[in-house]
């Protein structure tokens, strides 16, 4: 019967196209009236999904029960323990090769990875750590870093071949991983310590949640990128599907999963200050102690210290992929050196660890403890004169733009509050609505299901109010980003002297603990929105500077030269031809800025930018800890909708781009 | 060739397989003895703490009984001890001075954990940290009642001796035009509170507050006395700091959360704003959290805390915990080294100590 009249409403409309739009007009309808009657606004108190006391009862329990249940005792703690004694090894190690040992055993590591050029990087940003002064604390920050990386390799690896094999692994992770990716380490921190303990347990426990990521999804497509053609041809010799893996697939995603090391170097550098405060001080802690003072420079030379360090480790350890074809007169010296000496297999590393060793003998004769006093790297004064300088010049009375001040003040009033408002105003179910509608629109019925669904979780986290403050700035610092990444990421492409010259910028973009600049943004913009937006913005250029320039540098030449014989101009050839090959990793570009943007949604909260950001960190500071993970979550579930989102505008019609796909990229 | 290199790598894994299983069986000879350790203490040490703050008197003579039972083996240096420092001079100070007697006067060996105020707790709890030196009790109330009279993991030793204070300031250059802002009825006004206004607050006044895991009432303050004020969280303190050198620079308007001592105070001029005086219905309101708090911040008693496993772990180190005080006037004596004059923390520390060896003997007798 319903069925008769359904089909027979359906015949009375003719025009095809409004027939296709009856079904779900007829459901926005419904909900609309649903809304109307039943929800109303603001979001009513029976739609609560009562996170918040449930993470209080969990946390009691952990905070009553740790010293007994077996689950701590036997579990937990002896995690805790061993993952301090692996730390504690490593720096014992560190400290007894004395740093010239530590500088040797860099150099040599990186002349076999990544060649000479590795192997100058790697000793240049190493010796630069110490000449800022701060080698002890590099040492102690490398072997936290060390044991973090190898963690979250040994787990990420064997996650991501599994999630390259079987698809269901993978739709599976996938959520997980924007997950740990967005969810603010604030939330977790606390609970960490909690069950490993102070320290270095938690320290590593924290750094290996938020950098698994990247080391997953990196083995992921590296395995599934491997050529058809590979695969069947070892198929076709009659290989097992575990010699498939082993013996196709792996060695040639191996690239790829390289480059997940890199990604994973890279973000587990960005959460360093954090083991500062669970009481690994090394250079975390210098940063903060330099914050406590509001001393910029001190914090800058420790950021900076990071940041060469970060390096260094990416260098060394990843760097075959770059400089693949400079290796060959240490490749040629080493299969020489072999041979001398006997063609063992374990000759050559055998050599270099008692080279090692031998440097770090001579440094104990020599008492060689303390880093070198001179030549120092002193950036601690010139960094505090520019923020002077930038107080006191470019803050206001300037001519024209009146100075940051007002270009803050601009932007709250005339673009945040109208943006705020317009998500606030409006009843929260028709938000949901219209988000369900998008979600529709951008790539069927599904995704704007979960799109609706996701906000009005949001809405039965009880914090929609806060939520779409944060929305507000979240969309203007996207937008901002992009405005900044897509010219930039467009030159680089284009010009390679501009793509090496901008690299080390977004090393050091990534990297720097956004702590190091919190007190420069607040003397600039005063405490509020606008700040927190500028320092997300900071971060998230980079990644989208990266994957535009990869995007147009990946586009075959082909193309391109049949446009230029046809006569176009360059100016032609880029907007008519280039852009619109690249555009596909152009969008996963803007995707990679929204996801940054929100993972740093919580810097924002420590500027005065109020929202999600400053709900997770109530959860870490009051012991509030449900009201940090409803926050947390609040902000995972804003990512899920916009990531979605943006990746069915980039995936629409045809396939990604597979090297596009390689996420936060180096470029 | 190629058989070599899969055997290189097969020892490889070998050598991490045995490499994670001595780092797991590390594991287990260490945390063997754990769970005894953690039930003696739970006898021993807990009752004092029942009684919570006031019986501090009777938890030192307890703890004395401690090394006279156990003299025969502890008579040697005690077992090594951690002090937390949290992210403040004043919490600093007090650990190092106690750092350079134990290991001076008792041959404790100590070591000064920098470690964030709200991970110091589940640290005390689970013995990784033995004291701390500096608690603020506005900020830590919940953390009290989980901790010390709840687990009894952690107890109250006794009063550190300075008393702090919160409260509401604005720059003392202000006053000169608008004395009625000395005390929170000048705020009463909506035109003198829109002096405070920024484009975060629109209309009304603005007043921060800095880092949110600090105590603050203030909300309920401005609701409750109809104020015209809009609040506002920094988020971090290093924000707030910023915030105030910049309005003292430009000598622009700034009503804020603040609190003595600290060591901004020794550079801007700020002046505290008088609120209604702390009534028994304020402080019945804040126990029960009513929101209903109108009044002045009550002063902050700084008191000292240790690891229920300290008692047994190291007595002597405990009584010497339990007595030791500083006056305000000391602490800001070596604080002020630091903080105005640049002195290292363990430097100035050091200095007094030398200097004041007769109060330091008052603390071991």
């Amino acid at each position: 019967m319903a069925v008769a009249t359904w089909r027979d409403l359906q015949g009375r409309v003719a025009n095809p196209r409004l027939q296709r739009l009856l079904g779900p007009g007829l459901v926005i309808a419904v909900i609309v009236a649903f809304g109307l009657v039943v929800l109303g606004d603001p979001v009513p108190t029976w739609f609560d999904a009562h996170v918040k006391p449930f993470f209080d009862d969990i946390n009691d329990w952990i905070v009553h029960n740790n010293a007994r249940n077996w689950l701590f005792t036997r579990f937990f703690s002896p995690i805790g323990d061993s993952l301090t004694w692996c730390v504690n090894g490593v720096l014992w190690m560190l400290r007894n090769l004395r740093w010239p040992g530590v500088i040797a055993l860099a150099t040599l590591i990186g002349a076999r990875t990544g060649g000479l050029r590795a192997a100058i990087a790697g000793v240049f940003c190493l010796a630069a750590c110490g000449m800022l002064g701060f080698w002890d604390e590099t040492m102690v920050t490398l072997a936290l870093m060390l044991v973090a990386v190898i963690i979250a390799v040994l787990i990420g690896v064997p996650l991501g071949i599994w999630a390259g094999v079987s698809d269901r692994a993978n739709n599976r992770l996938r959520a997980i991983l924007d997950a740990t990716q967005v969810l603010p380490t604030f939330v977790y921190l606390l609970p960490a310590v909690v069950i490993f303990g102070i320290k270095e347990p938690s320290a590593v426990v924290v750094t290996v949640i938020f950098a698994v990521a990247p080391a997953v999804r990196l083995t992921t497509l590296g395995i599934r990128n491997v050529a058809v053609v590979a695969t069947e041809v070892g198929e076709s010799f009659g290989c097992t599907p575990r010699q498939l893996l082993t013996k196709v697939r792996l060695p040639m995603a191996r690239r790829t999963i390289l480059l997940g090391m890199n990604q994973v170097i890279m973000m587990a550098f960005g959460v360093v200050v954090l083991a500062s405060l669970v009481g690994v001080a090394g250079l975390g802690g210098a940063v903060l102690k330099g914050l406590q003072k509001n001393n910029v420079g001190k914090a800058a030379a420790a950021g900076l210290a990071i940041v060469f360090l970060a390096i260094a480790l990416d260098r060394v350890t990843t760097g075959e992929r770059r400089a693949a074809h400079r290796r060959r007169p240490i490749a040629v010296a080493m299969e020489r050196l072999r041979r001398r000496l006997g063609g063992h297999s374990w000759a050559v590393p055998a050599v270099a660890a008692m080279s090692v060793i031998a440097v770090a003998v001579i440094a104990h004769l020599l008492n060689l403890v303390d880093f070198p006093t001179r030549p120092r790297l002193d950036i601690v004064k010139p960094v505090n004169d520019a923020t002077k300088w930038m107080k006191d010049n470019i803050r206001k009375d300037v001519p024209i733009i009146g100075g940051t001040q007002a270009i803050s003040d601009f932007v709250v009033v005339n673009l945040l509050n109208p943006l705020r408002d317009l998500l606030t105003i409006p009843a929260w179910w028709i938000i949901v609505l219209l988000m369900g509608v998008v979600g529709w629109v951008s790539a069927g019925w599904k995704l704007g299901l979960i799109c609706g669904s996701c906000f009005a979780a949001i809405g039965s986290l009880r914090v929609w109010d806060l939520a779409m403050d944060t929305l507000s700035q979240v969309l203007l610092a996207v937008l901002l980003s992009i405005l900044i990444a897509a010219p930039l990421g467009l030159w680089a492409g284009r010009s390679n002297w501009v793509n090496a010259g901008l690299r080390p910028l977004l090393d050091a973009a990534q990297v720097l603990p956004q702590f190091v600049y919190l007190v420069p943004v607040v003397v600039l913009f005063a405490v509020g929105r606008f700040g927190g937006v500028f320092a997300s913005v900071i971060y998230a250029v980079p990644p989208g500077i990266r994957l535009i320039s990869l995007g147009l540098r990946e586009v075959p030449f082909a193309p391109r030269e049949a446009a230029m014989s046809f006569g176009a101009t360059p100016r032609q050839e880029l907007v008519k031809v280039q852009i619109p090959l690249a555009l596909k990793s152009i969008l996963l570009g803007i995707n990679q800025v929204i996801m940054m943007v929100l993972a740093v949604v919580v810097i924002s909260g420590l500027i005065g930018g109020g929202g999600l950001g400053l709900e997770t960190v109530y959860g870490l500071t009051k012991g509030e800890v449900g009201r940090g993970v409803a926050g947390g979550l609040a902000i995972v579930f804003l990512a899920i909708v916009l990531d979605r989102v943006t990746q069915a505008w980039g995936t629409a019609g045809r396939s990604r781009l597979p090297a596009a796909q390689v996420l936060v990229g180096v470029g | 060739m190629k058989k070599r290199t899969m055997r290189s790598t097969r020892v490889l894994l070998v050598a991490a397989l045995a490499f994670a299983a001595s780092c797991g069986s590390n594991a287990k000879t260490e945390s063997a003895p754990k769970p005894a350790e953690a039930t003696t203490p739970a006898t021993g040490a807990g009752t004092p703490a029942t009684d919570a703050p006031d019986t501090q008197a009777t938890t030192a003579p307890e703890a004395t009984n401690g090394p006279d039972a156990t003299t025969a083996g502890a008579s040697e240096p005690g077992a090594a001890i951690t002090l937390a420092a949290n992210p403040w001079t004043g919490s600093a100070v007090n650990a190092w001075v106690a750092k350079i007697v134990l290991e001076a006067n008792l041959g404790t060996k100590t070591t000064v954990l920098d470690i964030d105020e709200n991970a110091t707790w589940p640290g005390l709890a689970a013995g990784d940290i033995d004291a701390a030196l500096e608690v603020w009790p506005s900020g830590h109330a919940a953390d009290y009642d989980t901790y010390i009279t709840g687990e009894k993991s952690i107890v109250d030793i006794g009063l550190l001796g300075p008393d702090a204070k919160i409260g509401w300031y604005i720059p003392t250059g202000m006053l000169a035009d608008h004395p009625e802002l000395a005390t929170w009825e000048g705020f009463k006004d909506p035109a003198t509170a829109k002096l405070f206004a920024t484009t975060e607050s629109g209309d009304l006044g603005q007043f921060l507050m800095g880092d949110p895991s600090y105590v603050s009432y203030d909300e309920q303050i401005i609701a409750n006395l109809k104020l015209p004020l809009k609040f506002l969280v920094a988020g971090s303190e290093a924000a707030l700091i910023s915030a105030i050198q910049t309005a003292d620079t430009d000598g622009t308007p700034l009503l804020l959360q603040f609190w003595k001592p600290h060591w901004l105070q020794l550079e801007v001029d700020l002046t505290e704003v008088t609120l209604p005086e702390v009534t028994a219905e304020c402080a019945a309101s804040a126990a029960a959290g009513d929101g209903k708090y109108a009044c002045d911040y009550p002063v902050d008693a700084l008191y000292k805390v240790a690891s229920a496993k300290l008692a047994t772990k190291n007595p002597a180190a405990f009584k010497f915990l339990s007595t030791m005080k500083l006056t305000t006037e000391q602490q800001s004596e070596i604080a002020g080294l630091v903080d105005r004059d640049g002195v290292d923390v363990k430097d100035a520390a050091q200095q007094w100590v030398d200097d004041n060896q007769a109060i330091v003997q008052g603390w071991l007798k």
